[in-house]
């Protein structure tokens, strides 16, 4: 949602780049910083004990527009941030030689756990007003360090096993089962049985085999995936925080994106804020519930491409049929 | 007098799950009534190191008992007293901080009690007390608390912030205070409110909290009141001598890590700003007879409505899906 300002903000593009990144004083190497993912992975410097980062940030500011418009006083602001350890660290950019604007940020391990996210903020003095925020880039970057290599969009972790006999006591109930979806941590973790079905892993494991293996495969992995979906979308809305007047707030990580893939399929054609507040309504009044349970299948069903699977597994059965007649 | 632990108290700390506090907090241990269930969540947590003693439990069962003793009438007023005290002896970083899963093995395995003997509200205390978000969770929020609140190393505007449960419950979920000066500036205009006595300065204190937090999204406090960076190797140094340090005292505050006071010239700056969005915040007023500490504790409605009896899905189902 983009918010309404009370005074004029820039309307060209804030570009915001990190050039080089090093850790407790050495360079960190440029593998470790994706400019497409806007991601910078900490974690693989091979440095156990480092204890901060510099990060060597540029940003392009539509200068024409600023020195004709009414602001002054223009000041640049990187940002570092964290929810989990309520970290905010700040640094100006300076302008450089080139037109750009550069400047370094300190990104101190001691504040930070898992990810950190730097922000670029455009401040002036408008209407002789000092302070004010007039523009920030489209993106954030984001600087992960528990992450080995960059990736923007973290995927599910799949674990791979034994449910009866294996070190995970939790799992020991659930031992027929051949999966189970668990959401309650910092990222959705599916675990796949490893002795409820024989050769079942052998079959999701594999690539190619023959057509009616391939079809039982799609079949299998679209299951887990609805599965899956339903459970992330259950327990992203099940503990939605609200602010003062009670509005539920858009959750963090990966709660996040599963509801904002989620909802427009869930709630159609409502804008993801007042979908997000229905859906809070009708959870904690009761309202309408049950009837959300058929949108909620719908997509995690679209999600899963279950109707594409299926299709696909009636032609190749109805295919091989036809050659073995 | 410490009164006698009722189970056997690990003496490290470590790290506990989500899931498993959700599989095994009991409405038995959260109205007070029963014991954690020791073996099976020693089982599923990860020790932290023991040679380092700031994990040590023995000095938080301590403090914890005492508050017991101390607070028995009024357990909200403990979070003055404790909050300052905790965070001296729980002596760790930010992101150390920031792993809820310590917060959830000190609930669960050395003070259920306490958190129960806090929170309990009608029959039981909620479940986020357990293990919940760092300004919710019984023991994160007194930590946070104090680390949020703090200059450098003076906790008196910690037990200010203590003093008014809408300034845990409300401001401390902000973003905005994130910034040391508004977090200093936002005390300095609470404690005068409270000291000119208004009457409800929770209501006041929620008022300037959402104006402040909502002009914060348009102004930008970091470059009206620039802070210093955090002096992070002074912070390491008052962490690592947790080792020699004296327990806390009980009756005078303890020192925090000297890692830089807030600069009162920022702090100043924003306290006139702060002053004005006062006078024109408008309070709302609340409805429900309630006294200020009661809010935030209300039971919030159980999230899904109960299945309805009497229906059986399973003689309802074709022959293909059973």
């Amino acid at each position: 949602m983009k918010p309404v300002f009370p005074y004029p903000t820039l309307l060209g593009d804030v570009g915001c780049e990190v050039v080089s990144v090093s850790i407790d004083g050495k360079p960190l190497p440029y593998t470790n910083v994706s400019a497409t993912e806007r991601v910078v992975a900490l974690h693989q410097s091979g440095r156990a004990g480092w204890e901060e980062a510099t990060l060597n940030v540029r940003a392009t500011l539509p200068e024409s527009e600023l020195s004709d418009g009414p602001w002054q006083d223009v000041i640049c602001l990187a940002t570092l941030t964290e929810k989990a350890t309520n970290a905010r660290t700040t640094a100006r950019l300076r302008p450089a030689s080139d037109g750009s604007r550069t400047g370094s940020i300190i990104l101190s391990r001691a504040l930070h756990l898992r990810r950190a996210t730097l922000s670029l903020l455009v401040i002036a003095t408008v209407n002789s007003v000092a302070g004010r925020l007039v523009g920030s880039a489209e993106q954030d970057w984001y600087v992960d360090l528990q992450e080995a290599t960059p990736v923007r969009q973290r995927e599910i972790d799949i674990v791979e096993i034994d449910f009866r006999d294996g070190p995970h006591d939790g799992l020991r109930p659930y031992k027929e089962s051949s999966w189970i979806i668990e959401t309650s941590g910092d990222m959705p973790i599916v675990y796949l049985n490893t002795t409820a079905v024989e050769g079942l892993m052998e079959v999701l494991g594999s690539r190619g085999g023959n057509p009616t293996e391939k079809v039982l495969r799609e079949m299998a992995a679209s299951q887990v995936a609805q599965d899956a979906w339903t459970a992330m979308f259950h327990t992203a809305i099940s503990d939605l925080d609200t602010d003062e007047d009670g509005t539920p707030v858009m959750p963090t990580g990966w709660r996040e994106s599963v509801l904002r893939q989620m909802l427009p399929d869930v709630l159609p054609g409502r804008q993801l804020t007042d979908a997000l507040y229905e859906i809070n309504e009708r959870r904690t009044k009761g309202f309408g519930w049950s009837e959300l349970q058929t949108g909620i299948q719908y997509a995690a069903g679209r999600r899963a491409q279950i109707s594409k699977k299926l299709a696909t597994a009636v032609r190749t059965i109805d295919r091989t049929e036809r050659n073995t007649d | 007098m410490p009164r006698a632990v009722p189970f056997d108290v690990p003496p490290v700390l470590g790290l506990l799950p989500d899931a498993v506090v959700a599989k095994h907090l009991s409405r038995g241990m959260q109205s007070g009534q029963e014991n954690p269930p020791q073996a099976a969540l020693r089982k599923a947590s990860t020790p932290l190191p023991d040679d380092e003693i700031r994990w040590r439990t023995a000095p938080i069962r301590e403090l914890l008992d005492v508050a017991m003793t101390r607070f028995d009438d009024n357990p909200t007023a403990a979070d003055g007293w404790l909050a300052p005290r905790l965070h001296a002896t729980l002596r760790m970083t930010r992101a150390e901080a920031g792993d809820g899963r310590l917060w959830n093995h000190l609930a669960m395995l050395v003070a259920p009690d306490y958190v129960a003997w806090r929170h309990k509200r009608a029959e039981i205390a909620q479940s986020s007390r357990f293990s919940g978000p760092h300004y919710t969770q019984c023991f994160s929020r007194l930590w946070w608390v104090a680390e949020l609140f703090r200059d450098g190393p003076d906790y008196r505007p910690v037990e200010v912030a203590c003093s008014v449960q809408d300034i845990l419950n409300t401001t401390l979920r902000l973003d905005v205070i994130d910034h040391r000066p508004t977090a200093q500036a936002l005390l300095a205009v609470f404690k005068s409110l409270i000291s000119s006595g208004v009457p409800r300065p929770g209501d006041h204190v929620n008022a300037v909290s959402s104006a402040v937090n909502a002009a914060g999204s348009t102004l930008v406090y970091d470059v009206l009141a620039p802070d210093n960076p955090p002096l992070v190797e002074d912070l390491q140094d008052w962490i690592a001598d947790v080792a020699e340090a004296p327990a806390v005292h009980w009756d005078r505050l303890p020192e925090g890590p000297n890692d830089g006071r807030v600069p009162r010239t920022a702090i100043d700056v924003l306290v006139s700003f702060f002053e004005k969005l006062l006078v024109e915040a408008p309070v709302r007023r609340r409805g429900r007879v309630s006294t200020p500490e009661d809010v935030g504790d209300s039971p919030q409605q159980s999230a899904v409505p109960a299945p309805r009896e009497g229906v059986s899905l399973a003689k309802d189902l074709p022959s293909w899906m059973t």
